[in-house]
C-alpha cells in the first residue's frame, strides 16, 4: 500500500497541475454573472430568442444569460414547479399566459413589481392592455415578452375566384358564413375551419364582451364560477353549428398537430379562412403562395366587437436568488422589452411588440408599409377596450377550462345541441374550478 | 461437525442475499417505492406542485366514479383494449402462418410483414396522422372515388377510437408476428408429414398441429399486447389528444393529463391505482387459465 504512495502523489501531482489551466478559464468565465433563461421558443422563434441573447451578452461585459430550451409550455411548467424554490431553479422562466394564476401563486416567483421599485424603472412604454394581463391586485407579476392576439386569415385569391369581396376589418360571423357559403358553392368543398380549441372560445367570448368566470374574470378576488352560460356563448357555438350543417366546415379535430395541420392547409390551398394566433403570420407569410388576408377576430352581428385578449408568454423571476442576479436578470429584461429588440422581435415572429415605441422605429415602420398585413393584428390590440372582458380569465383550472369549452364545440360540430352542450361545458368548469380552489386553498 | 454445516448454511444463505440486493435495490427504487407513494397520494389532496395537503380517504376515486370523463375514458379503454388486441393476434398470426411457408422469394415478405417493428410510435402516428387527414388524406380519397359520404376519422366519436385501434394495431403486427413466426417455424416438420399421410385440410393441420404447438408464444404474445394496449400513449396524444369529448381518452392518456397538464396528481394516482388493478386482474386471469390449460395438456 505504502509502496505505491510516492508514485501516486506524483502521478496526483501531475494531474492537478494540467488541469489547472482549466480553473482559469472557468474562473475567468464566472467573473460574468450567468443568468439561466429557461424557454419554450422553437424554430424561427427560437433563432430569434437566441439572437436577443446574444445581442445582450455582446452588449456589456457583467451578465451573461444562458439560454435553455424546457420543451414547450406545457411540458416546461411541470418542471419548473418541480425545481421552483430550490438553487436548481433558473433564474428566468418564460411561460404562457394561462399559467400566470398558478405561478403567481405558487410562492416559486418574485413578482416583476419587486423589481421595478428596486431599480425605479417605468413600464410607461410597455402597452397598456399586455401589461394589464399580468398586472394582479395592481403588482405586474411577470414582464410581458411574446405577446400575439388571434385573427382570422383568408385568401384573397380564392375570394376573387369565386367573386366574393374582400372581408371588412372588422368582420361579423354572418359575413364569414355568407363568404364560406359562396366558397362552398364555387368549389364544391368545405373551406372554412374553426378549430374546437378552448382558446378559440374563449377569445370570440371576450370579443362580445363577456367574462369567462365570475368576480370580474377572477381579477377582483378569486373566481368561483363559469359564466359563459349565456346568449355570447351560444352565438358562438351557433355560428359554428351553422356552418356545420351547411356543409362549409372543415373540422381538423383535437390532436396535438391539428393546429398544424389547419395552417398548412391553408398555406397550401385546402381552406382559405381560418382563426388563429397571430404569431402564426410569419409563417403563414413565408409560405403562402397567394394574397392573404388579415382581419380582426369576427363578432356577431349586432354585438360591438370587444377586441382580444391577449396571448402568448412573459417571463418570470424566480423567488430567492442573489442581488446580483436579480440585478443582470432584470438589465435582460430591459433589453429584451427595449424598442429596438421588440421591434425586430416582431418582425422575426409575427408577435406583437411589446413596446409602444417600437412602432416609431423606421424598422417596424418599413416593415408594416412592405407587407400591410402585418399591421392588422396591431391595430384590433389598439381598438381594444380595456376591461374584464379583455384582460382575460385568471384561473388555476384554465387547462380544464380549455378542454370543456373544446368538447363542447367538437360535439356541435358532430350535431349535439347547442343548449345543453354549452351548460354542460358551463358546470364542469365551476366543478373544476372549485376543485382547483381546495388545492390552492383560496 | 454440525457447526461447520452451520455456517456452511449461513454463508450460503449471505451468498445469496447479496446476489438479490442488487435487483432489490432497483426494484425498491424505480418500483416499489413509486409504487407505494402512488397509493399514498391517491388518498391526498394535492397542491399545484403535487404535495400532499391533507388526507381525503376515498375521495379521489369517489369523485372519478362520479365523473362523465372518467366513465368514457374507462370505457372506451377496456373497448380499445380488446379489439387491439385481438386484432393485433389474430393477424398477425394469419401473417405468420402465411410467411411460414416455404417459397422463393418468402424472405422478402417476411421483412415487409415485419417492418412495422423499425417505426417509432410518433413516426407512426404521424404517418396515419396524413391519412386520416379530413381533406388530403389517403382514406379520404378512397371514399371519394368510391362516391362515399367523407368521414371526419379523428373528429367523429366513434371513428376516433377505431382510427386509433388501426394505428395501433397496424403498429404492434410487425412484433408479435416475428415472435409467431419464429414458433411456427419450430413445430418439427415430422408432424406435418404425419398429417399428410393421413389426409388432413390445411385447416385441420392449423387447428389440431400449429395453434397447439405454439399456445405457449401465443400466450406471451396476448399478454405483452395487453399490457402495452393497456399503456398506449403516443398515438393518442397526436391523432386526437383524447377527443372528441374523451372519446379516446385512454386511461394512461388521462392519468397524464390530469398528472402533468392540470396539475391534480391526487385523481391521476387514483386512477394509476384502478390502472394497475386492472392490469394486476387481467394478468392473473390469464396465468390462472394458462396453468389450467398447462394441467390438462399434462394430463
Amino acid at each position: 500500500m505504502f509502496k505505491n504512495f510516492a508514485k501516486y502523489t506524483v502521478l496526483t501531482t501531475i494531474g492537478i497541475g494540467a488541469l489547472l489551466p482549466l480553473t482559469q478559464v472557468h474562473a475567468a468565465e464566472t467573473k460574468r454573472q450567468n443568468i439561466v433563461f429557461w424557454h419554450s421558443m422553437t424554430g424561427q422563434n427560437q433563432q430569434a430568442i437566441e439572437r436577443i441573447v446574444n445581442e445582450f451578452n455582446a452588449s456589456q461585459t457583467k451578465y451573461k444569460v444562458t439560454p435553455e430550451f424546457q420543451g414547450q409550455y406545457v411540458e416546461a411548467l411541470p418542471k419548473f414547479l418541480s425545481v421552483g424554490g430550490t438553487s436548481k431553479a433558473p433564474d428566468l422562466f418564460q411561460s404562457n399566459e394561462i399559467s400566470t394564476k398558478q405561478l403567481s401563486t405558487s410562492g416559486m416567483i418574485e413578482p416583476m413589481q419587486t423589481l421595478i421599485k428596486k431599480y425605479k424603472y417605468n413600464t410607461k412604454d410597455l402597452r397598456k392592455n399586455i401589461l394589464n394581463y399580468y398586472t394582479i391586485n395592481g403588482k405586474l407579476y411577470s414582464m410581458p415578452f411574446n405577446s400575439s392576439a388571434p385573427v382570422l386569415y383568408y385568401n384573397k385569391d380564392a375570394f376573387k375566384d369565386a367573386g366574393i369581396d374582400d372581408l371588412p376589418t372588422n368582420p361579423t360571423y354572418e359575413q364569414v358564413t355568407e363568404a364560406a357559403k359562396k366558397l362552398k358553392e364555387k368549389t364544391g368543398s368545405a373551406k372554412l375551419s374553426i378549430l374546437p380549441y378552448g382558446w378559440t372560445f374563449e377569445e370570440l367570448l371576450a370579443n362580445q364582451n363577456q367574462t369567462l368566470v365570475n368576480n370580474g374574470n377572477g381579477r377582483k378576488k378569486t373566481a368561483t364560477e363559469a359564466t359563459f352560460n349565456n346568449k355570447a356563448g351560444k352565438n358562438i357555438l351557433n355560428w359554428i353549428k351553422t356552418n356545420a350543417t351547411a356543409g362549409t366546415l372543415v373540422d381538423f379535430g383535437t390532436g396535438a398537430n391539428a393546429g398544424d395541420s389547419e395552417v398548412s392547409a391553408f398555406t397550401s390551398g385546402q381552406i382559405d379562412m381560418f382563426m388563429n394566433s397571430s404569431a402564426s403570420l410569419g409563417n403563414i407569410k413565408k409560405n403562402a403562395k397567394f394574397n392573404v388576408g388579415v382581419t380582426y377576430l369576427p363578432h356577431p352581428e349586432g354585438t360591438k366587437a370587444n377586441g382580444v385578449v391577449i396571448g402568448g408568454a412573459s417571463i418570470w423571476l424566480s423567488k430567492g436568488k442573489s442581488t446580483k442576479v436579480q440585478k443582470g436578470a432584470f438589465e435582460f429584461l430591459k433589453f429584451a422589452t427595449s424598442a429596438k429588440e421588440q421591434a425586430q422581435w416582431s418582425i422575426d415572429t409575427g408577435y406583437f411588440a411589446v413596446n409602444n415605441k417600437s412602432y416609431d422605429t423606421k424598422l417596424l415602420k418599413d416593415a408594416f408599409k412592405e407587407t400591410p398585413i402585418l399591421a392588422a393584428p396591431v391595430n384590433q390590440l389598439k381598438a381594444t377596450k380595456i376591461n374584464a372582458a379583455s384582460a382575460g380569465a385568471l384561473i388555476t383550472a384554465m387547462s380544464k377550462e380549455r378542454v370543456n369549452t373544446q368538447n363542447a364545440m367538437e360535439n356541435v360540430i358532430n350535431g349535439k345541441d347547442v343548449d345543453s352542450e354549452l351548460s354542460k361545458a358551463a358546470k364542469q368548469t365551476t366543478t373544476d374550478i372549485k376543485e382547483a380552489n381546495e388545492q390552492t386553498g383560496e | 461437525m454440525k457447526k461447520d454445516k452451520k455456517g456452511q448454511l449461513a454463508s450460503q444463505n449471505l451468498l445469496a442475499w447479496s446476489l438479490l440486493l442488487p435487483s432489490f435495490i432497483i426494484l425498491g427504487i424505480f418500483v416499489f417505492y413509486p409504487m407505494v407513494k402512488t397509493f399514498i397520494l391517491s388518498m391526498q389532496l394535492t397542491d399545484l406542485m403535487g404535495n400532499p395537503i391533507k388526507f381525503i380517504g376515498f375521495k379521489n376515486f369517489l369523485n372519478l366514479f362520479n365523473s362523465d370523463s372518467f366513465g368514457t375514458s374507462f370505457t372506451v379503454t377496456l373497448i380499445f383494449v380488446f379489439f387491439s388486441t385481438t386484432l393485433t393476434l389474430i393477424m398477425s398470426y394469419l401473417m405468420a402462418v402465411l410467411a411460414s411457408q416455404k417459397m422463393k422469394g418468402i424472405a422478402l415478405f417476411r421483412t415487409m410483414f415485419s417492418s412495422t417493428m423499425g417505426v417509432s410510435v410518433t413516426v407512426a402516428s404521424i404517418l396515419w396522422l396524413f391519412m386520416f387527414n379530413p381533406q388530403i388524406g389517403l382514406f379520404s380519397k378512397i371514399l371519394t372515388l368510391l362516391h362515399l359520404p367523407q368521414i371526419n376519422f379523428l373528429s367523429d366519436q366513434t371513428w376516433s377510437l377505431i382510427a386509433i385501434i388501426g394505428t395501433t394495431v397496424w403498429m404492434n403486427l410487425g412484433f408479435s408476428f416475428l415472435i409467431l413466426l419464429g414458433a411456427i417455424q419450430a413445430i418439427p416438420q415430422d408432424l406435418y408429414q404425419v398429417a399428410d399421410l393421413d389426409g388432413a385440410s390445411w385447416w385441420m393441420r392449423l387447428r389440431k398441429i400449429t395453434i397447439p404447438s405454439t399456445s405457449a408464444t401465443i400466450f406471451f404474445v396476448t399478454v405483452v399486447t395487453l399490457i402495452n394496449a393497456f399503456q398506449t400513449f403516443g398515438q393518442v396524444d397526436i391523432l386526437t389528444s383524447g377527443g372528441p369529448d374523451y372519446h379516446t381518452n385512454l386511461l394512461v392518456y388521462a392519468i397524464y393529463q390530469d398528472a402533468f397538464v392540470n396539475h391534480s396528481v391526487g385523481r391521476a394516482s387514483a386512477q394509476s391505482v384502478i390502472l394497475t388493478i386492472i392490469i394486476m386482474i387481467f394478468t392473473m386471469l390469464q396465468f390462472y387459465v394458462k396453468n389450467k390449460k398447462g394441467a390438462k395438456n399434462a394430463n
